[in-house]
């Protein structure tokens, strides 16, 4: 079973309590209404999908509710490290 | 002619038990007479002014019927007259869910045994006392060590059937 840290709870913890919440590090537009359609859709659909270390949001779902961040190599799916949300990119 | 039993099971036929059982070092009841809450606040100074009391900051600690789950959430289980203040007007939550969830408890030698057979956490290095929000098979529960031999599961109500099933399943096999 893959074992996932929760930053929050300080555990790593089963995977099947944690839910995936797509690439990382994308922030809302502020002002969307500025945005040109290219923009809108560049924001509501592109995604890097690197090959090796992806920056991620995962949520502990079933334990402390939380979204944080995760590294993760999409190749090995190996989890290189977790950091609570708001924390600059790693 | 043989006899072929069912084993088809329906939902239907499911029900929750009403008087607890025993069996292979196992004790299944269900906890009666309790009130529940669940308390959110992004401050638990805030939410300890409005308790008048401590609440555990640390993810899984439990102080006197208070689980601290997450960051900013605590579950409440306490004896049916206690009536918790809402703190109105305050940056905090108190809900009253008593209505929502069931608690089965588990106790004897087998019943860390029965928990293990659908729960991926290792609930042997669970210290007593602790608590916490996890899944058995895939049913949402919040898991509570009241003793060495002690569990107190939190189930949603309309999963307490299927739970009660389960656990019921399970005791055979429990040692």
């Amino acid at each position: 079973m893959l074992l996932i840290h929760c930053p929050y709870c300080d555990e790593a913890r089963p995977e099947v309590e944690f839910a995936y919440g797509g690439e990382a590090h994308i922030a809302r537009p502020v002002d969307p209404s500025t945005y040109s359609d290219e923009q809108w859709e560049e924001f509501l659909y592109i995604r890097s999908n690197p090959r090796g270390r992806h920056h991620e949001r995962w949520r502990h779902t079933h334990g402390c509710g939380r979204f944080f961040n995760a590294v993760r190599d999409t190749v090995s799916d190996v989890f290189e490290t977790t950091y609570k949300a708001g924390e600059a990119r790693k | 002619m043989v006899e072929i039993a069912e084993i088809a099971v329906s939902a239907a036929e499911l029900k929750l038990g009403t008087e607890p059982v025993q069996g292979a070092g196992v004790r299944l009841s269900l906890a009666e007479g309790k009130v529940r809450y669940s308390m959110r606040a992004r401050d638990p100074k805030v939410l300890e002014g409005v308790l008048g009391r401590e609440v555990p900051k640390r993810i899984g600690g439990t102080d006197a019927g208070i689980a601290c789950l997450g960051p900013d959430e605590w579950y409440v289980v306490l004896p049916d007259n206690f009536d918790l203040p809402r703190g109105e007007g305050l940056p905090v939550s108190v809900v009253d869910v008593s209505s929502r969830a069931l608690g089965l408890v588990l106790e004897g030698p087998g019943a860390l045994a029965v928990l293990c057979s659908g729960c991926p956490l290792d609930l042997a290095k669970m210290g007593v006392g602790r608590a916490t929000r996890t899944v058995f098979e895939t049913v949402e529960v919040v898991i509570w060590r009241e003793a060495e031999d002690r569990w107190h599961v939190e189930v949603w109500r309309s999963f307490a059937t299927w739970l009660w099933n389960a656990f019921l399943a399970a005791m055979p096999d429990a040692k």
